[in-house]
């Protein structure tokens, strides 16, 4: 009786039901089921995005919010096992790779329930306490209200000095919002407080994130399934362009504290706890603090270490996108280059067919796909420039 | 871009042109070559209005030898000025290539209440009393008084223009009606009068509907139009209900009243003029003795545009004695009114045809058809004599002289229906009684006689072969253009079984099926909370909404839907769907979710007539008209190329070859054969992907193998290699 009702489907009904196994084939010419090739759509996916972010002025310092939606909509599972559970999985994973690409940024938690918006964690650089804090608040109820969210990240994000970059995540699973006033007004605060506001939708397109978007400058995007998902929390990790009017030099104060010697007993200022060994030193008021990148409790410096300058300063200066090159076969000289400089392995693809790739404009050394794709978003350097 | 085409070059103002803005210029062109009307279907989003603004305009460019006027119809304001601001940025562009040869006047004409610039007149808050306030200030009654005394208020605005006299003209450009108003109140020069006097010089004149099709207005405003114009009416899949409302007139108990109210006050008006200037009262009858056309302002010799509502020899005829004199002509009224009271107190619903009902008029109150005929024109020449200004007071009487117009002058074409009460409220009496034209082809008839291209277009005209039969007209050409697409962005579905797949229909037989309201509450249920934003749920009629909406209230569905959206629903109150609309856009944009229920109504009285008149068969016309209604609600979802909709068929009729074969072209393109026959969850299941494929980014130009967007070398090297007819057909 209840065969449109997923709960009555035994498991392994259900796993062929959900996962729709036989869309991910196609079929070939000669009639051979195979697996759909998507690596060339992907490098266009990422070459567009390349294109987009090539030199020009970035925020490093970047004060993020990330807004989770836990109404109702977000216990539908059109994604496994729920909306819910998918975006904290992503969230933990965005979080990491958040501060490893700036680690001079800070982001906070915002989770949305039952129309209200609450802080779950303040602005912190520490992934841990973000990750903990989210994973014990699962559970969603409740309508959705864009409204307050942003006017909660709003308030928050305003007391943030101006050299940073105010940002705004929203993780969005439901397809309405229920406002208590005029949503209009809040979006117009948004706008002249110059907080750039994204959205990730997870069931459809809505007028008004892409309104809220495009006014306020972020992207909106909305997920097919929770590899693309994947994919589109990711694009917000890299520093997004400057703007306009931040990009003018700007010095900012900043602290380099020491670490503390080994075995020194003190009570630091973030927990008020007494701590052994690990802890740095505010260099102007000598507080101890247990992690970097932070304000400083006492003082107010903002407080780094110089591999987190380091780590950021790649995004200054991107290495060029390469060039897609597509190889004349009977090219002698091509033969002697058909393998990879990065990897060694043979740029021929199965069937001695040449398949799609890219040089490095002033090194003129081929590299496959995969090796650009590393290249460019990990290692920051191209090895065909530095072995000259 | 600059392309030829045949023998015109046409100045196009973007750089890249759809294919199928190519081949609707094409057939446009020929069909203004032929000198002959046409009925172009395109669907919304394709840039119709700027492929027919650019082709005409560089038509006329290219063939200086006979300048064709161009008289764009549009059914709104909003409409009208969007077109003015299209047709401002195609002249911009032609007179940067041209220079000044291709300088144009186009100016854009609504009533006073969107031109008027005089802030005490603009105070008055509907349409029919700022007509008022403005005949207060500008009547030459008035304006003689005022010379003598100088309390007496008149409009600046007005005495400039007039002292500017053929000094006021308006420089060649494009003039919407913000930039009138401006140049009104620059000059000191009343835009609304500077717009009318124009008209007859403009190239380019947009305006509603109502100045060509209703024949009251008509009158006034497009008498002066020449015979080489290219009348365009847009958006026009209404246009034969447009042409009915025009000649339709409704009487309820509150018009009487009003009525006898006007026609006492006239009374107190014909007592003071018999007191004080008797004169003017007895060159009146002696102006209506030699009858109407001789009044002045209808022009006799002139064959214009010949006023429907008045067959021509009514205006050479003498106004028929027994009304000539003021008094007698409101007894007259006076009887009529009586008359038609007692025929409002009727119990059951009535129908009767204009013959039998007039005779029952010269039975009971003595009114012959002949006079009945008159009282339009007689009244608004008393109104003239008795310089009455404020017409908004006597719109009732204005009514009721209309209605007798109408009935004193057709036979065919009409009939006229009393009900008792509204079919929703049995117990509260309302009676109304309609009198309601069946025959669009009445109004629309003078335009297509009078005017050499009448083109009729819109994004919904299918089945393109019923229009011409219901207007009564030949067109040279008829085409439906399929819109080229670089993604499905529509996503029509058949829905024919519920999620117990048992059949759903609104077949009047199965209508009334507990099952049935059910599976469909089931479906919107299912439906508001995976479609974002709005939704638009279409009834087959105001009782059926009901009943069903009543159902869904009894069983929770309604408050199950609730949950996700806002409900809205249409009533025949026109003022709260108005504001029902308003919010539900309101609730759209927000994000807070709405659903609309409406209603795609039929109007069954219309059927017979047309199977007698034009040989289309009941059925047929039914299906026209809800398929009609039904691609409309979808041409609204699609405003553009990026835009993109789901369209639900929630009938297993649907499913039929014959029913669904009457949907528009572009519609069934995309109708894939999988969509044909689906149950709830089914389509629940291809909206959601729908939706999220939908909300992918995507290439605006369309890959190598479906272009559609041609740029000036792309057009010029297909028409060179041929292969652009290839395309076309």
């Amino acid at each position: 009786e209840d065969e449109d009702d997923n709960l009555g489907l035994e498991a392994w009904e259900r796993s062929y039901a959900d996962d729709r196994s036989w869309e991910a084939l196609q079929e070939d010419e000669s009639g051979f089921l195979r697996p759909i090739d998507n690596s060339a759509f992907y490098h266009a996916q990422y070459r567009r995005r390349l294109r987009t972010t090539a030199r020009i002025q970035k925020g490093l310092i970047r004060y993020l919010y990330i807004v989770i939606d836990l109404s109702r909509a977000a216990a539908e599972m059109d994604f496994r096992p729920s909306r819910m559970a998918v975006v904290a999985k992503q969230v933990e994973a965005f979080v990491r790779e958040f501060f490893d690409q700036n680690p001079l940024s800070q982001i906070g938690l915002v989770t949305v329930k039952d129309g209200v918006a609450n802080c779950l964690t303040d602005l912190g650089g520490s992934p841990e306490s973000h990750i903990k804090a989210l994973m014990g608040k699962l559970g969603c109820s409740g309508d959705s209200s864009l409204q307050n969210a942003l006017d909660l990240v709003q308030g928050l994000l305003s007391q943030i000095p101006s050299y940073g970059h105010r940002e705004v995540l929203i993780l969005y699973s439901a397809l309405s919002t229920c406002d208590p006033g005029d949503i209009m007004e809040t979006i117009q605060k948004c706008k002249e407080s110059k907080i750039r506001c994204s959205v990730i939708g997870l069931s459809a397109e809505m007028f008004i994130c892409k309104h809220l978007c495009q006014d306020t400058g972020g992207s909106y995007s909305v997920a097919l399934d929770e590899s693309h998902f994947k994919e589109l929390i990711m694009e917000h990790a890299p520093p997004p362009p400057a703007i306009a009017e931040f990009a003018i030099a700007n010095l900012i104060k900043m602290g380099f504290p020491q670490r503390a010697g080994e075995g020194s007993i003190s009570i630091c200022s973030c927990h008020k706890e007494v701590k052994v060994g690990v802890g740095y030193t505010c260099p102007r008021c000598k507080a101890r603090v247990c992690e970097l990148p932070t304000d400083c409790r006492i003082c107010g410096l903002q407080l780094v270490s110089s591999p987190h300058l380091a780590r950021s300063y790649h995004h200054l200066f991107p290495i060029a996108p390469f060039d897609e090159v597509t190889p004349l076969l009977n090219d002698p000289r091509n033969r002697s280059r058909s393998t990879c400089f990065g990897c060694q392995q043979s740029l021929l693809s199965s069937g001695n067919k040449p398949g799609l790739y890219v040089a490095c404009p002033k090194c003129k050394k081929h590299f496959c796909l995969e090796c650009d794709i590393y290249i460019h978003e990990s290692l920051h350097n191209c090895p065909g420039c530095e072995s000259l | 871009m600059i392309f030829k085409l045949e023998d015109v070059t046409v100045y196009f103002p973007y750089d890249n042109i759809y294919p199928e803005q190519y081949s609707y210029m094409l057939e446009l062109k020929r069909a203004l070559d032929a000198k002959g009307h046409c009925l172009l279907e395109m669907p919304t989003g394709t840039g119709k209005t700027i492929a027919l603004l650019s082709l005409i305009t560089s038509y006329v460019l290219s063939k200086p030898e006979n300048p064709v006027k161009l008289i764009y119809c549009t059914r709104t304001v909003h409409e009208m000025e969007k077109t003015l601001a299209e047709l401002k940025l195609l002249h911009n562009y032609q007179t940067r290539h041209l220079g000044p040869a291709a300088k144009i006047l186009a100016i854009g004409l609504s009533s006073r209440k969107n031109l008027c610039v005089n802030s005490r007149v603009l105070a008055a808050e509907n349409r029919d009393s700022v007509d008022a306030a403005c005949r207060k200030r500008t009547a030459s009654w008035v304006r003689a008084l005022a010379a003598e005394n100088p309390n007496i208020e008149t409009c600046e605005f007005f005495e400039n223009y007039e002292k500017a006299a053929s000094a006021a003209v308006l420089p060649p450009g494009v003039y919407t009606l913000q930039d009138l108003r401006a140049f009104g109140k620059q000059q000191g020069w009343c835009p609304y009068f500077l717009a009318r006097h124009m008209v007859q010089f403009a190239n380019v004149v947009v305006y509603s509907y109502q100045y060509l099709l209703d024949p009251k207005v008509a009158g006034i405003i497009s008498k002066e139009m020449q015979k080489e114009s290219v009348v365009v009416f847009d958006e026009a899949h209404n246009i034969d209900n447009v042409c009915i409302e025009a000649l339709s007139v409704s009487v309820r108990r509150q018009t009487l009243e009003g009525a006898t109210r006007n026609l006492s006050r006239i009374n107190q008006e014909i007592e003071r003029f018999k007191a004080t200037d008797a004169g003017r009262l007895r060159a009146e009858y002696n102006r209506l003795v030699e009858g109407l056309a001789l009044r002045g302002n209808l022009p006799i010799a002139d064959a214009w545009l010949s006023n429907p509502a008045l067959p021509s020899d009514i205006l050479k005829e003498a106004v028929p004695g027994n009304i000539r004199r003021a008094e007698h002509f409101l007894h007259v009224l006076r009887r009529l009114v009586q008359y038609l009271r007692g025929r409002l107190e009727t119990e059951n619903v009535e129908k009767e045809g204009p013959v039998s009902f007039v005779a029952s008029i010269t039975a009971h109150a003595g009114i012959d058809q002949k006079t009945l005929r008159f009282c339009y024109e007689r009244l608004h020449s008393l109104m003239l004599t008795l310089e009455i200004t404020d017409t908004d007071e006597f719109l009732h009487i204005q009514t009721i002289c209309d209605f007798a117009t109408l009935v004193g002058t057709y036979t065919r074409g009409f009939s006229i229906i009393i009900e008792p009460f509204d079919e929703r409220m049995p117990h509260i009496p309302d009676p109304v009684l309609q009198l309601s034209c069946h025959d669009a082809s009445l109004a629309v008839k003078p335009v297509f006689d009078r005017f050499q291209s009448v083109v009729i277009t819109s994004g919904t005209l299918s089945p393109i072969d019923l229009y011409p039969r219901l207007l009564n007209f030949h067109p040279v050409v008829s085409r439906s253009f399929k819109m080229s697409l670089t993604r499905d962005c529509i996503c029509p579905m058949v829905l024919t079984r519920g999620s117990d797949q048992l059949p759903v229909s609104t077949k009047f037989d199965m209508r009334s099926d507990p099952g049935v309201a059910r599976n469909y509450g089931k479906l919107l249920v299912e439906m508001v909370s995976i479609v974002p934003d709005g939704i638009v749920c279409f009834f087959v009629s105001y009782s059926y909404m009901d009943e069903i909406i009543a159902t869904w209230n009894d069983s929770g569905i309604l408050k199950e839907i609730m949950q996700h959206k806002l409900v809205f629903i249409e009533t025949q109150d026109v003022v709260e769907t108005t504001l029902a609309l308003d919010n539900y856009r309101k609730a759209c944009d927000c994000g807070r979710g709405a659903v609309f229920f409406s209603v795609a109504r039929i109007l069954l009285a219309r059927l017979e007539y047309l199977r007698d008149t034009f040989q289309i068969k009941e059925g047929d016309f039914l299906t026209f008209d809800a398929l009609r209604q039904a691609a409309q609600c979808v041409g609204r979802v699609i405003r553009s190329k990026a835009d993109y909709g789901m369209m639900i068929f929630a009938d297993k009729r649907y499913s039929r070859h014959d029913k669904r074969s009457k949907l528009p072209g572009w519609i069934l393109s995309h109708l894939r054969d999988a969509h044909l026959n689906l149950s709830t969850d089914m389509a629940l299941h291809i909206a959601r992907e729908f939706l999220r494929k939908m909300a992918q980014p995507y290439d605006k130009a369309g890959s190598i193998g479906r272009k559609t967007l041609l740029s000036q070398a792309d057009l010029e090297k297909m028409t060179n290699d041929g292969s652009i007819n290839e395309m076309l057909y």
